[in-house]
């Protein structure tokens, strides 16, 4: 893993894989992700009805030979070369340990995180019971219901998706619309046990033991904090129209630098950023 | 059926940061000693909810036992947290007088009172204060720097004095609570739900908001206690804050403060609500406009920042006003240790000592030889092959997790586990780490996932088996 790398790309997620399939990180890349496989969170959903593109990718895009994909292996910090000059520093922990990997280009691809309801602040109890769609999926996938009785508050197809799975393990599920009903009050102890919503001036309540909270994303930047790279009043990642940083050599590409966009958007800038990058057209 | 009785020179009852000062100092003596907490763990009362503030004392009421333990506290503190280990940063705090009656009160009343309780104060002008702090509002009128004010992590403090005496041989029991006191001729009979029954030559009432409904098992009514209720907003980003920002202070409360965090961020509040119910921590509202109406006055570009948390804690609100540390009317061998409204965190060190002197000569207890003054620093202790991040957005590795689980007084809750490492703190809340630590905890305790909760039973983040892979 030590040595210099053409380039290093943080996070294996769908813009990272998009750009690999165009070509991308063919020569003496290596590339990092907190989990242990490539796909990103998305992929804890899939595969489900409207991401066929993404789940074909996930599937099908091989690992190049000059491209070490390092998985459990999360980069924790970035000291960026400044002044045009080269290489920029990774610090990255893995199994074995914490240590520092230098590449001459950077790809930031690290996604996004969901949006939790401590970010809003929604009146009442804190219950056992409220998450965002990742950690259903992945409860679900550990063979666990996180509830009976399910509120899915959100708009996104992925919010759609994440109720589709509930349902299909046999939780009772409601999809409340985000834009059309204001989430008011939790309330439970220990566990969750209602929801109440205001759409037009009128309150209701509903009962319920999961809330699943799926208002959408934010970049995850929180470790790039203190290197230099600007970032947006959001987190998100300020990049020019080639996805470069104000760091020369530094781009980023994906949720990062959009938290707002879809998962389709990723896929397109993954194959722009590739072209530009150098990957094969 | 007849139950086994445990023999113990002390009991504490109450497992907040009082009860686990008293717990760690009582151990210091050869004597068999217990603390029962109801909680799933030590400091989840309103030990874990608080400004986290270490206090000098310099505006509590002079003459009093507060004022007198606080002042104590002061000359424990630097070897209690040499000795555990505990974050701590003595940021000093920034008094801020926003109008001319407010500069009037702190000079001619404040600054005397804390003269009296050995606490000086230097005064500051408006452009001293804003140009140590400019994020403060300029429109204030001048102020004054506490210097000793520091901050601390509540919950390390509380584990680590639990820790430290279980080292020293003492007992922890969580997840117990007492349910029932009879006075005996020799000693106190203590019940609790899951039908232990302890004789302890002395119990130490350290309930906190509870106290009085503890003292009412033993048919002790001589003191009632209300909650008064402070919420807070937790906001992650610093504003570049490195001082404790203290309103002048009024009668009822210390006021709404900014507070930086040990760990970082910035804590806005508390309010001080009195309220009818000892469980109501719901945020409201109307409370967190209040914080920030609060804070617009003190520092506007904070007043209307994203908030990443909200929570809310009660304060034991006595109707002496001050601490109620004294012997039961009901017995001799029942020590209430009660009423420690806002500064029992601060007092800690000091309220542990007293009470173990009052327990030593009570039962005549000798220091034992071999007492281990320090806690090993076991959450940095890691195993090879350990170093991968659970926790990303706080970039908190496996070891680090583990260490917590392997630890003499390990989690038994997610929030356990959260307060030892600081993991599911970070941007996403848990949400992509839980399942994972969820899974560790199976691994290394051999907890039931269904039956591991976030706090109190039932707060389990799973419910059921999904149909069809119960056996998975
Ligand atoms: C908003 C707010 C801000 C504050 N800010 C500060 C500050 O900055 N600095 C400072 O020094 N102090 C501060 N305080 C005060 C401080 O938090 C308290 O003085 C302190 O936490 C009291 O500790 P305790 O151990 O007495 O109570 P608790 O932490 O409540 O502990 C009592 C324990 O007893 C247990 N218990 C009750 N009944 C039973 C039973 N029957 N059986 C077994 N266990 C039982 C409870 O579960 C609980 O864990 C603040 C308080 C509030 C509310």
């Amino acid at each position: 893993m030590s040595g210099m790398y053409d380039l290093a790309i943080a996070g294996a997620g769908l813009s990272a894989l998009s750009a690999i399939a165009a070509g991308l990180g063919r020569r003496r890349t290596i590339m990092f992700d907190y989990q242990d496989e490539p796909g990103g969170f998305l992929k804890h959903a899939l595969p489900a009805p409207g991401f066929e593109t993404a789940w074909e990718l996930i599937r099908s895009t091989r690992i190049p030979q000059g491209l070490t994909a390092c998985y459990g292996a999360t980069v924790v910090g970035l000291l960026p070369a400044f002044e045009g000059g080269e290489p920029h520093t990774l610090v990255v922990r893995q199994k074995q340990g914490t240590s520092q990997v230098q590449a001459k280009r950077v790809l930031i691809a690290c996604g996004g995180l969901e949006i939790p309801r401590e970010h809003a602040q929604i009146p009442g109890s804190r219950p056992a019971g409220v998450m965002t769609p990742i950690m259903a999926h992945q409860l679900l996938a550990q063979g666990y219901l996180p509830g009976k009785r399910a509120i899915v508050y959100g708009d996104a197809h992925y919010s759609r998706v994440t109720a589709q799975r509930l349902a299909d393990a046999g939780v009772a599920v409601s999809l409340i619309s985000a834009s059309e009903a204001q989430l008011v009050a939790i309330e439970g102890s220990p566990r969750l046990q209602r929801v109440t919503f205001r759409r037009a001036g009128e309150t209701s309540s509903m009962e319920a033991d999961l809330l699943v909270y799926s208002v959408g994303m934010m970049a995850n930047t929180h470790w790039l904090k203190g290197s230099g790279i600007s970032t947006a009043e959001d987190g998100a990642v300020q990049v020019d129209a080639g996805y470069e940083t104000n760091v020369p050599g530094i781009y980023a590409v994906g949720t990062v630098i959009a938290p707002s966009l879809d998962h389709v958007d990723s896929l397109a800038m993954g194959k722009e950023v590739a072209s530009l990058l150098g990957g094969t057209p | 059926m007849v139950k086994d009785i445990q023999h113990v020179d002390v009991l504490i009852i109450g497992g907040g940061v009082v009860g686990s000062a008293i717990l760690r100092e009582v151990a210091r003596y050869s004597a068999r000693v217990v603390l029962l907490e109801r909680n799933p763990d030590v400091c989840e009362g309103t030990s874990k909810s608080n400004s986290a503030i270490v206090h000098t004392g310099f505006d509590a009421p002079p003459g009093t036992l507060e004022a007198r333990l606080l002042a104590g506290a002061r000359e424990l503190w630097p070897q209690v947290i040499e000795h555990l280990h505990i974050p701590y940063l003595q940021t000093g705090a920034l008094l801020i007088a926003t109008s001319d009656e407010e500069l009037a009160t702190l000079q001619n009343e404040i600054t005397p009172k804390a003269e009296r309780n050995g606490v000086t104060l230097s005064p500051l002008t408006r452009d001293e204060i804003l140009e140590n702090a400019p994020y403060i509002n300029p429109a204030i009128k001048g102020g004054a720097l506490v210097e000793g004010e520091g901050i601390i992590d509540p919950f390390w403090t509380t584990r680590a004095y639990c820790e430290n005496a279980v080292l020293n041989g003492a007992q922890v029991f969580t997840g117990v609570t007492v349910t029932g006191m009879s006075v005996e001729e020799n000693c106190i009979s203590v019940h609790t739900n899951d039908g232990l029954t302890f004789a302890a030559s002395l119990v130490v009432n350290a309930a906190g908001l509870w106290s009085d409904e503890v003292a009412r098992l033993a048919g002790d009514h001589s003191f009632a206690l209300t909650p008064r209720k402070g919420q807070f907003i937790l906001i992650e980003e610093d504003h570049g804050v490195s001082h404790i920002i203290l309103p002048i202070p009024n009668r009822i409360s210390k006021g709404i403060l900014v507070t930086p965090i040990i760990f970082g961020g910035v804590m806005l509040g508390p309010t001080a609500e009195d309220v009818q119910d000892k469980s109501d921590l719901a945020t409201t509202a109307a409370g967190l406009q209040q914080i920030r109406q609060g804070i617009a006055r003190l520092a506007p570009a904070m007043a209307g920042a994203a908030s990443a948390r909200q929570f809310a804690g009660l304060r034991a609100v006595s109707s002496t006003g001050d601490y109620i540390i004294r012997f039961s009317t009901a017995s001799e061998r029942l020590l209430h240790v009660a009423g420690i409204r806002s500064t029992g965190l601060s007092a800690s060190p000091a309220i542990g000592r007293y009470v173990a002197d009052l327990a030593r000569d009570q039962l005549g207890l000798a220091l034992r030889a071999n007492f281990i003054e320090e806690l090993p620093e076991y959450l940095s202790e890691t195993h090879p092959n350990e170093g991968d991040v659970i926790c990303l957005c706080r970039s908190i590795t496996r070891g680090e997790i583990l260490a917590a689980l392997r630890s003499p007084l390990p989690p038994e809750t997610l929030d356990g586990l959260k307060r030892r490492t600081g993991a599911m703190l970070g941007d996403c809340q848990g949400n992509i780490c839980m399942p994972r630590l969820m899974q560790l905890f199976q691994q290394q305790r051999g907890s039931d996932l269904l039956a591991l909760n976030k706090n109190y039973d039932g707060s389990s983040p799973v419910v059921a088996r999904v149909p069809g892979r119960e056996g998975v």
